[in-house]
């Protein structure tokens, strides 16, 4: 049973007055009127912190009831901030199975309302125990990846420096993203220090928003050809090589075997940049870029001019802010609109036949790779 | 005469050799359910590090971590006790309780 998506909705990403269910209600009726709401008979809530952050549980319930949906049946998902990609996931399974005939799937996060460090120490509960217990947060995490990353292949530092000024440039052009004015490669540098090598403008935002999409049975633009997902050692410590993610490179082998297309047709690529330099390593392990070649890729983009593929044209998560639940959905939805013509403001006007979304969950232990296009034949 | 640091307690898998921290659980490679403990010189090399000036709530700013690699190639995560070492640098580390410390130390001897 081959399954699609038919509508999106975007709850705009940043510091938001409402509620987490006021935003997920937002972003869900889009995508119901998008589909002239029509039943839905599954309802897929993807959601990280609602617990310790706003105090509420019981959500796939509450979103419901917020939204007015006669559904027969809901689950929540989460995977830490691939939470929206496994999401995604689990309303394509249900409907690929022919059990369930149309799901939405909403992905929400409200993270505004509560003080840094506690969002912070919610966040580090991704990691290992034996990592909160030493103070670990995912940018120190990140900074170490990016020292062993640096250490093995000297990428151009500049490289770094404008991944987070692509985004904005990119995301300067997207309504529902959180950043819409553009910032310099000295602004980078300048910006102050997290987690060294990684400065604020190195790293993603906490951020409110929600994102949603309609999947339902059958065929067209944004038919999904292939889903892949993987663990990885959750201790860093455990892991030999930490200049890739192995979890990403299972992921894609498994979407790609599924997908029966070569990253050569792939049109449109939406990677996971929560921090920076973790881009790079993203299209390594997609497998655009050989290992420690993801540098020269974003410099150049494939060969030639000719063969630029866009890259994040939503802003990615560094552009959009990082509503950590919500971050791997908008991703996927954001492939759907363009493979759709439904992108507006960010189409990257190439007329993209197939596009992937890759997420990354908690410090890359549990990572996801989702390919949309055309129907097969 | 210099007490001697504590020997750092560590794990092997008597199945498929691998060497690690002690935890609860199987070997992490390949799921055996024994492991035999034994001790390593508790100096290592400093893979990687940073410093957080916006550590997460109930830490100290700056808070400064170190990947470092003991011998047998086991690897702990550390909470920096001192200035931020370079990478490549020797430390020396202790356990307590369930957080490992490490410290600056002298190059190893030659020889």
């Amino acid at each position: 049973m081959s399954a699609q998506v038919t509508s999106t909705g975007f709850a705009r990403f940043g510091k938001r007055p409402e509620s987490l269910v006021d935003l997920a209600a937002e972003a869900a009726t889009q995508a119901l009127e998008g589909v002239g709401r029509k039943p839905c008979d599954l309802l897929v809530v993807g959601n990280m912190l609602s617990g310790p952050l706003n105090g509420v549980e019981n959500l796939v319930s509450r979103v419901a009831n917020r939204i007015s949906l006669e559904t027969s049946a809901g689950l929540r998902v989460e995977a830490a901030s691939a939470t929206g990609a496994a999401a995604f996931h689990a309303g394509v399974l249900a409907v690929e199975s022919g059990r369930y005939e149309r799901a939405l799937v909403v992905a929400a996060e409200k993270m505004t309302d509560r003080p840094t460090p506690e969002v912070a120490a919610a966040l580090a509960r991704s990691l290992h125990p034996t990592e909160q217990v030493a103070g670990a947060t995912m940018p120190a995490l990140a900074a170490l990846v990016t020292e062993r990353y640096v250490q093995r292949y000297s990428p151009d530092p500049s490289v770094v420096d404008r991944i987070p000024v692509e985004a904005r440039r990119a995301s300067s052009r997207n309504p529902y993203a959180q950043f819409r004015t553009p910032v310099t490669e000295e602004e980078v540098r300048a910006s102050r220090s997290i987690a060294p090598p990684l400065c604020l403008l190195h790293c993603s935002s906490i951020a409110d928003g929600a994102v949603a999409v309609v999947v339902e049975s059958g065929s067209g633009a944004a038919t999904v050809r292939g889903i892949g997902q993987a663990f990885e050692a959750l201790p860093i410590v455990d892991r030999p090589d930490l200049t890739t993610f192995a979890s990403s490179r299972s992921a894609a082998d498994r979407a790609f075997s599924s997908a029966g297309i070569s990253r050569k047709e792939i049109g449109v690529i939406e990677a996971h940049d929560a921090f920076a330099p973790f881009l790079l390593i993203d299209l390594e392990d997609l497998g655009f870029a050989p290992p420690g070649g993801g540098s020269a890729w974003f410099s150049g983009r494939g060969p030639g001019p000719e063969e630029r593929v866009p890259l994040n044209p939503s802003g990615g998560v560094l552009g959009r802010g990082h509503p950590v639940g919500a971050s791997g959905l908008a991703a996927i939805a954001e492939v759907a609109r363009q493979l759709r013509g439904e992108a507006g403001p960010t189409d990257t006007g190439t007329h993209p036949r197939f596009g992937i979304a890759q997420s990354v969950g908690g410090l890359a232990s549990h990572n996801f790779v989702t390919i949309l296009g055309e129907a097969p034949g | 005469m210099t007490e001697v640091p504590p020997a750092i307690l560590v794990s092997r898998c008597p199945s498929c050799t691998l060497r690690y921290l002690p935890r609860a659980g199987p070997c992490p490679k390949c799921g055996a359910q024994t492991a035999v403990p034994y001790g390593l010189p508790p100096f290592g090399t400093v893979l990687a590090r940073t410093e957080l000036s916006s550590p997460a709530a109930g830490w100290p700013s700056p808070h400064r971590l170190a990947l470092v690699e003991l011998a047998d190639a086991v690897r702990v995560l550390t909470i920096v006790d001192g200035p931020l070492p370079e990478a490549g640098s020797r430390v020396e580390v202790r356990r307590d309780g369930e957080v490992y410390h490490a410290t600056a130390a002298p190059a190893a001897p030659a020889g």
